[in-house]
């Protein structure tokens, strides 16, 4: 198990960790502004 | 270790990659979707009979829309109550007054008799309805609300008028246009992204600043008249759409005023809400103009210019909504 997840690996799933809460938030704001209009950045928090 | 068993496992974390990635993308999305800003509790209450009581689809008229719900306050020891009328969002042509119930239970719990009250939507079943129309039924229908709640033992000596989006509109309309008929005084009105005007060069989003003809096709509608293209600019045209444009009726009267709006609004213009707010300020009207900058119809961008919304309700209905004076 420790060969799977090396350190390179872990920094890997971070990385993807928080691109993929980023994103997430980021097409949900970016979906609504479609329809509403809006700025994809300023304001709340992403 | 063998290229097979190497290359499985670098095929199964990129496959664990992915998965990850897909896993906090839609729980992340979840999140921002669910998450309320936890300041914004203090603007909503858990409804209950300590708060007060709700009679729902009241009639109002003989229109399967003349409905209205009336919210009363638990404390009935009070002479007199001021009654805040909530009127719901839709583009004239969807929405019920049960989707604002949030906004009237608050208000309900601030010591007022709130009301949210339905109006006849355009719709092919109802192709003659337009914004006077139903600004029309506002009016006639606050004389029955007012009798309703008197019914129920609720003395009404004052009022507020409030809405969103086409609601915001209309609320605009009765206290502008109609109080000076209203059976009690009229003492603000607090709306959000309510059209207020209906000049082609502001309604951008819709391209009717390129398209007259368009811009003419859609206000003819809304206003029940005969609109062209070459009456844009013309002072016929404020004259013909004074009966659907809150704008043209402020004056040095007009009451106080609370208005916010989205900045990038795609429904109906900001750039009609800067005129409304040069008119209130030449006029000396007492208001509060919101600007939401980075948001769009539905103000969903600036959480703090949400509060400062909520904050400048409160306290313009505390200052003059207190008693009838």
């Amino acid at each position: 198990m420790s060969n799977f997840f090396t350190p390179k690996r872990m920094i890997l799933l971070a990385v993807m960790i928080l691109a993929g809460i980023i994103l997430g938030r980021l097409a949900v704001r970016a979906v609504l502004n479609l329809m509403l209009g809006g700025t994809l950045f300023g304001g709340n928090f992403l | 270790m063998s290229k097979a068993k190497k290359g499985r496992k670098t095929g199964l974390f990129i496959l664990l990659c992915i998965g990850v990635f897909l896993a906090s993308f839609i729980g992340s999305a979840i999140f921002k979707l669910a998450w309320q800003d936890p300041r914004m509790k203090k603007y909503s209450v858990t409804w209950s009979e300590d708060i007060g009581t709700v009679y729902t689809d009241l009639s109002y008229g003989n229109g399967s829309a003349n409905k209205f719900d009336l919210y009363l306050p638990a404390d009935q020891g009070k002479e007199s109550y001021g009654l805040v009328v909530y009127l719901h969002a839709g583009g004239f042509t969807t929405g019920d007054k049960s989707e604002d119930a949030r906004m009237l239970q608050w208000l309900c719990s601030k010591g007022y008799v709130a009301a949210g009250i339905n109006y006849t939507l355009f719709s092919e079943e109802n192709p003659n309805t337009n914004v006077y129309t139903q600004s029309m039924e506002i009016k006639q229908s606050i004389p029955f609300v007012i009798e309703e709640a008197e019914n129920y033992g609720y003395h009404i000596d004052r009022m507020a008028m409030a809405g969103g989006s086409a609601g915001g509109c209309l609320a605009l309309l009765y206290a502008y246009r109609d109080a000076s008929e209203a059976p009690v005084p009229v003492k603000m009105v607090f709306e959000g992204v309510g059209p207020s005007s209906f000049y082609p060069e502001d309604w951008k989003s819709y391209g009717f600043d390129q398209n007259p003809e368009a811009a003419a096709q859609l206000f003819s509608v809304m206003s029940g008249k005969t609109i062209t293209a070459q009456m844009f600019g013309t002072d016929d045209y404020d004259e013909i759409m004074k009966d659907i444009s809150p704008l043209l009726w402020v004056d040095e009267n007009t009451v106080p005023t609370v208005m916010a709006y989205g900045a990038y609004d795609k429904f109906q213009p900001y750039e009609g809400s800067i005129r409304l707010d040069a008119a209130l300020t030449a006029h000396k009207v007492p208001h509060e103009y919101i600007v939401f900058p980075h948001s769009g119809h539905g103000l969903q961008n600036d959480n703090e210019q949400g509060i400062e919304y909520y904050e400048k309700i409160l306290a313009y209905l505390n200052r003059y909504m207190e008693t009838a004076e």
